[in-house]
């Protein structure tokens, strides 16, 4: 505490004694006070001084009458009852942004990042009608919140953070402004003519080509002017099982362009990951395909480099392959039985459970390699085996050069997540607690 | 042992070390302060130093003297020396067991 304000405080506290002590005492204590240094002691001590001297009969000289303290109460009440109204959204927004951040009606299901506009995009729910949120995340310890709009999900955000892509009412992509980030204005909706579910829209780095994937369906379209949107190619996807069948799991297929643009890898509901050369857009064939898994591909993430690609499976296998040579790609690594792995946060195995039903997801994912590429990340939450699994589990493998995994690092985290995302180069975590309407951010081990 | 000074209960340090530091002779407040961290090594604040100021007025223990140019010197009373003597004999009494005690215990 400054000298000067704890001087200022000593002689108020002094004021604070009761009458007669004042009477008595309060000249020779500001006496005292001038030649002494006040400090955080001294006013405590007085503070302890004016309590004792109000609890003392001997100087407690003011009786309390029932008028009295009618007229204080209602004193105070006039004074705070609008400083609650004022300061308590206040501290509850204080409190909610330091942790908690609101979501709409249902938990966070994705969220899209730029990478250098420091701009997040979030979805909820699966609702073609869901509330899409624009946050500023220069330090995503302390996102605030800019605006939000009737999006729906799947986002993607362009990487110069100008443009985001999700989908219309009518099932379709639409594309958003977000060039000025508080205020997002819905700029077209594009047409494709397919009526199967939208399941991902991807950016490539440079802005210009947005990737939109349905059910055996991808289109390539030209989005250089997003106001005036072009259909490139559409590129017939490889499926495992026709539609309807009741092996395909409900779960999202990934698509993902490389970091240097040249490649759209694609996993629409198979086994496989494909990989198109989209280095002419309008042409795009198929350059290799990424097979081995033996499960459906849930998810998949390109090292920062790009040589290296990681998927995840829907029972929990992860594939490394390495795209040194794209045409033939060569599987590096494979880490199976992740959910058998995955821990309760006491560091006990959490049990071998049979799903809810033969197509529910078992488990929920996030991959991603840190951006120096020397670290794979897998967050498993299994929150829909039963409800008392539910817990994050957190898998590190060191990652070689050349695509090989070394030992891995298991942890627990006692917080469930509907679905995790991770931010990309920031260790950090995304998810919001089933049947939460808020999502949280924590550091990854 | 029981004396009216245990009546102080947690003040009685305070009262104690003012009670000695008015045995030479009147002190007024900021003069107690600095005599009080001379002989015993303790910072008294101004307001545990009033507050024991008024119970030993209060007491009799001791009494103030004609305010001049807002110090007001305090003196200590008969009846203030007296309970001082009694409490430094309790002490004294208190300090020689210790001194035999420790002795013992560590051989010396």
């Amino acid at each position: 505490m400054r000298p000067g304000l704890a001087g200022r405080l000593s002689r108020a506290l002094v004021g604070w004694h009761p009458r007669r002590w004042r009477e008595r005492y309060r000249e020779e204590m500001l006496e005292v006070l001038d030649q002494h240094h006040p400090t955080v002691r001294t006013v405590a001590s007085l503070g302890a001084s004016a309590v004792g001297a109000h609890l003392d009969p001997a100087y407690r000289t003011d009786r309390l009458s029932l008028a009295r303290l009618r007229r204080a109460a209602l004193t105070a009440a006039v004074v705070a009852a609008p400083l609650a109204l004022v300061l308590g959204p206040v501290g509850y927004r204080m409190w909610q942004d330091s942790y908690w951040h609101p979501a709409a009606d249902e938990p966070l299901e994705t969220a899209a990042f730029s990478p250098h506009g420091g701009i997040m995009v979030t979805a909820f729910g699966e609702a073609i009608d869901g509330t899409d949120m624009v946050w500023d995340v220069t330090d995503l310890s302390r996102p605030q919140r800019l605006s939000q709009f009737e999006g729906g999900q799947p986002i993607a955000l362009s990487p110069d953070g100008r443009t985001v892509a999700t989908i219309a009412y009518s099932g379709q992509p639409a594309l958003w402004n977000v060039a000025n980030p508080r205020h997002p204005v819905k700029m077209t909706t594009l047409s494709d003519g397919d009526g199967s579910k939208l399941w991902a829209l991807a950016f490539s780095p440079d802005s210009r080509i947005l990737a939109t994937a349905r059910y055996d369906k991808i289109f390539l379209w030209d989005v250089a002017s997003p106001a005036r949107p072009r259909l490139l190619r559409t590129l017939d996807a490889p499926v495992t099982s026709p539609a309807g069948d009741g092996n395909i799991p409900i779960s999202p297929q990934d698509l993902a362009f490389s970091p240097g643009g040249n490649i759209l890898a694609s996993a629409t509901g198979t086994d496989q990951v494909t990989l198109w050369n989209v280095t002419d857009p309008a042409r795009a064939p198929r350059l290799a395909t990424l097979g081995g898994a033996g499960d459906f591909i849930q998810a998949f993430t390109f090292s920062s480099r790009g040589n290296l690609l990681a998927a995840v499976t829907f029972h929990g296998t992860v594939l490394v392959y390495s795209l040194a040579d794209p045409p033939r790609p060569a599987r590096t690594a494979t880490a199976r039985a992740l959910l058998t792995r995955a821990l309760y946060p006491s560091g006990s195995p959490q049990p071998e459970e049979t799903p809810l039903c033969a197509t529910c997801q078992p488990a929920s994912y996030a991959v991603a390699f840190t951006p120096n590429g020397h670290t794979l990340t897998v967050v498993v939450d299994r929150e829909e085996m039963s409800a008392n699994s539910g817990r994050d589990t957190i898998f590190d493998w060191p990652v070689t050069g050349s695509g090989a995994l070394g030992a891995v690092t298991v942890t627990a985290r006692d917080v469930a997540d509907f679905q995790p995302v991770i931010a990309p180069g920031d260790r950090t975590v995304l998810g919001s607690p089933p049947g939460s309407h808020a999502w949280h951010a924590w550091p990854l081990p | 042992m029981h004396g009216k000074f245990d009546d102080l209960g947690r003040f009685a340090d305070p009262s104690l070390l003012i009670l000695t530091s008015l045995s030479d002779g009147p002190k007024h407040g900021y003069a107690i302060m600095t005599d009080v961290a001379a002989f015993s090594g303790v910072s008294m604040e101004p307001g545990t130093l009033y507050g024991a100021l008024s119970r030993l007025e209060r007491r009799g223990w001791i009494r103030p003297l004609a305010t001049a140019e807002r110090r007001r010197p305090y003196e200590i009373t008969a009846a203030g020396q007296e309970i001082l003597a009694e409490q430094v004999k309790t002490m004294q009494q208190i300090v020689r067991v210790a001194r035999l005690r420790t002795a013992m215990a560590w051989g010396a």
